[in-house]
């Protein structure tokens, strides 16, 4: 294997479409957090999107709306654990763990008939640019549109928390639901919101497995994805751009060492495999060691029922 | 313009409880009105009701001769009726500007501007860019008024707001509240101490069990008065004599405690010195949040600090945990009664086991010896006049008073040498808190000894021998309670220095 400076910018290219799925899911769970609510069903809304997606792709041939679908589930099945956990009160864990696994089980049956279908080709951006640019052209160019939308949205969502009135209101409501209500916001209102926008981003992050970066339908193609996302939103202490970090170490390190162990280092293929895990945690644990800005980032009603005086 | 409010037949009624029944009143701008009642006399329902937090099952609110519908707190926002609770409602992580602009419907600029105005106006010393976290009680509390004046209310309605300050503090909130009556803002103020409806208000509304029992001038009223119809029955006075006296053995000695920690919620002690006399009680005075918590963790035992020396009754105990320093007959009573001394979900008898001692032999085997338990359980009951004789029952059941007598119960009842308590009256009512008193008063007088953290100055005077002040984690020297005045105590509290 030659290490050139191609190849290079190759790799980097795929590092960063592995990172995306982590990315959506991670940047839709971080915003649910923030308003205080803890869904466990990462993993759940990521599979029905997945085969969502993958579904209404062979059915309508339409990618677009293939992936306006997928989302649109994500939002469904996010509205299940909204109306639990908001409407009827349940415990945010207990309903979480319960919509992960509902969502592997109805995704294995839906997607019974769709397996072995070939998947289309997405249509990537600028695509002479990544073969005549060297270096940069397989890094920034060649890529799905989702990608790019992936690489902006924690910078957007950071915006959207810091500087914007929604995100103080969203930011408010993870504080102090009781405090936030009693100065008028409806708190159920903004959680269902908050909820909501976290499925649909769930649900692309399973339509962008499912159609663009293993195109087909295999049963629980999410393989944990959901649960790292989950891990990520939290070892990055709920901020967006340490998310995006923590999501490119974590593709990157994956890619590596099937590299690494193709080229066969003499290291123990298991560590290989737990290598990703571990370098994201490390990493993301000392770059997040300033106990006072993770209090002021934490949501400090996370997972907390929230119900209000009648 | 003048500002009328009436509240017309008011009733609310819980499961089980009447908080409010057919209260009706009258206030009108240009006076200080307060509503003074024991805990769970419906004041606060009372409250919740005029900011739309809750709705009444009946009854009508009236301003101006408007009929209010008031059924959420924007709707008390937009009729301009301003709220400050005694639990603040800010969010401690964002910044004191994030917090006011939360609600706000102007463009960020303006606002600073007028947030600006005000703080000039009033003197009001606070940065707005620091998250609200940071801030001393006091401090949050004005972000609260500011918030209200921000909307220029024609009410302003102050919930038990000196319970977090110290005496300066409470004397600035006065000044503040007499100047914006001044400008026409009907001031409604809720309280349980006394001496503050005689020095702050024109009228006072008397509440006892859900009703309006009085309404009366201030100025024909005396503590002993209101403290009667507050109460319906009338208090024994309560007076302690001082016992310091240089020759009594220390059974409890202090040396070199420091603590030092990460955590910016917790306070750093640096290096206290004390010791306590058999029989006496030591007092320790300050504000909230300068150290107390972390003291009386280490006190009993639950942080363990290295290099520190802790001689009680000539044995070295600063390496125990409390289980240990319980069987060498010491004793705690932590702030928070529900979530540190007592857990509320388990019923009072099992409570009352989580103190076991080897002595009590409460479990045997490994399995629990539950009608000796129940029998303990009851003896406490009724030694400490708790009001009720039903062990099974969940402690979260028990009001506030009832359950510090429990714990207070559980602590006394194997006799120990030193109990160490930390805000045993913090928001219970008039009768209650004297009963708590009147229980350390007769500790002492049986040569036992007490320590008492505690923000409540006036309990501190009333039942100390000695007194220091702990401030930013340091501990003032230590006075013989005597020599101390409120004032003295408030400039210690606040970081001053009297020498």
């Amino acid at each position: 294997m030659s290490l050139d400076i191609s190849f290079i910018g190759i790799l980097i290219g795929s590092i960063m479409a592995s990172s995306v799925p982590l990315i959506l899911a991670a940047s839709g769970e971080l915003i649910t957090e923030r308003s205080g609510v803890l869904n466990l069903g990462v993993e759940g809304m990521m599979i029905i999107g997945a085969i969502s997606g993958f579904a209404l792709m062979v059915i309508t041939d339409n990618l677009f709306i293939a992936i306006i679908g997928s989302m649109l589930s994500g939002v469904v099945i996010s509205l299940i654990f909204g109306f639990l956990t908001q409407s009827l009160l349940t415990n945010h864990v207990a309903t979480g763990l319960a919509l992960t696994i509902f969502g592997i089980g109805l995704s294995a049956m839906l997607g019974k008939d769709f397996v072995g279908i070939p998947g289309k080709d997405f249509p990537i951006l600028f695509s002479s640019l990544r073969e005549s640019v060297p270096f940069f052209g397989p890094i920034l160019f060649g890529h799905s549109i989702i990608l790019y939308f992936a690489f902006v949205l924690p910078f957007l969502t950071s915006y959207f928390l810091k500087k914007t009135k929604l995100g103080l209101i969203v930011r408010a409501v993870g504080d102090s639901p009781v405090s936030a209500s009693n100065q008028g916001i409806n708190v159920i209102l903004v959680r269902y919101c908050c909820i909501l926008y976290g499925g649909g981003l769930c649900g692309l992050a399973g339509a962008y497995l499912s159609l663009i970066y293993t195109p087909q339908w295999i049963e629980n193609m999410t393989a944990g994805r959901g649960w790292i996302a989950l891990a990520l939103v939290v070892f990055a202490t709920w901020s967006p751009i340490k998310v995006l970090i923590g999501a490119i170490i974590f593709g990157g390190i994956s890619i590596l060492q099937l590299h690494m162990q193709a080229v066969g280092f003499r290291i123990p293929v298991q560590f290989l495999i737990a290598l990703p895990y571990l370098m994201t945690i490390i990493v993301l644990v000392v770059i997040s060691r300033d106990s006072r800005k993770i209090k002021l980032n934490t949501p400090t009603s996370l997972g907390r029922i929230f119900y209000k005086e009648k | 313009m003048a500002t009328d409010l009436r509240i017309s037949n008011i009733s609310k009624i819980y499961p089980g409880c009447v908080a409010n029944d057919n209260v009706s009143l009258q206030f009108k701008s240009g006076k200080i009105y307060a509503l003074l009642g024991e805990n769970g006399a419906g004041k606060s329902t009372l409250v919740k009701i005029l900011s739309g937090v809750i709705s009444p099952d009946n009854g009508e609110v009236f301003l101006n001769e408007k009929n209010l519908k008031l059924s959420s707190p924007l709707d008390a926002k937009k009729n301009k009726i301003g709220m400050v609770f005694q639990h603040f409602n800010l969010f401690e992580t964002l910044s004191v500007f994030e917090n006011l602009s939360i609600d706000a419907t102007e463009d960020n600029k303006s606002l600073r501007v007028r947030i600006n105005e005000i703080l000039k106006k009033y003197n009001f010393n606070i940065d707005l860019d620091v998250p609200v976290l940071n801030l001393s009680a006091g401090q949050k509390q004005k972000v609260e008024i500011i918030r209200c004046l921000l909307r220029s209310p024609k009410v302003l309605i102050m919930d038990e707001p000196t319970s977090v300050l110290t005496e300066q503090e409470t004397e600035e909130l006065f000044i503040s509240l007499k100047k914006f009556c001044d400008e026409g803002i009907l001031i409604i103020y809720i309280t349980h101490k006394l001496k503050e409806v005689l020095s702050l208000c024109d009228e006072v509304a008397v509440m006892r069990k859900g009703k309006v029992v009085s309404v009366s001038q201030t100025q024909n009223e005396k503590v002993e008065t209101l403290a009667n119809k507050m109460v319906g029955q009338k208090l024994a006075k309560i007076k302690k004599k001082i016992n310091f006296s240089k020759n009594k053995d220390e059974i409890f000695k202090v040396k070199h405690l420091n603590f030092y920690s990460d955590d910016p919620f917790e306070t750093n002690l640096v290096n206290l010195n004390f010791s306590v006399k058999k029989g006496e009680c030591l007092g320790i005075a300050g504000i909230s949040g300068n150290g107390q918590n972390e003291l009386f963790q280490i006190l009993s035992g639950e942080i363990i600090t290295p290099n520190t020396s802790i001689i009680f009754r000539n044995k070295e105990i600063a390496k125990l945990n409390p289980k240990q320093r319980r069987e060498y007959l010491m004793a705690f009573s932590p702030e928070d009664r529900i979530s540190q001394a007592a857990v509320p979900e388990l019923k009072i008898y099992e409570n009352v086991a989580l103190n076991n001692f080897k002595s009590s032999n409460f479990f045997e085997k490994g399995l629990v010896n539950e009608r000796k338990i129940k029998e303990h359980s009851k003896k406490i009951l009724s030694d400490f006049s708790v009001n009720t004789d039903n062990v099974e029952l969940k402690s979260q059941f028990l009001s506030g008073g009832n359950l510090q007598k429990l714990i207070l119960g559980r602590e006394l009842i194997t006799a120990p040498e030193l109990l160490i308590c930390y805000n045993p009256t913090w928001g219970l009512d008039v009768g209650a808190i004297n009963y708590i008193h009147e229980t350390l008063i007769k500790i002492n007088d049986q040569e036992k000894s007490t320590i008492l953290i505690s923000t409540d100055t006036e309990e501190l005077l009333k039942l100390s021998d000695r007194i220091a002040v702990i401030y930013k984690g340091k501990l003032s020297k230590i006075m013989p309670s005597d020599e101390v005045t409120p004032e003295k105590l408030g400039i210690l509290m606040g970081g001053g220095s009297i020498d």
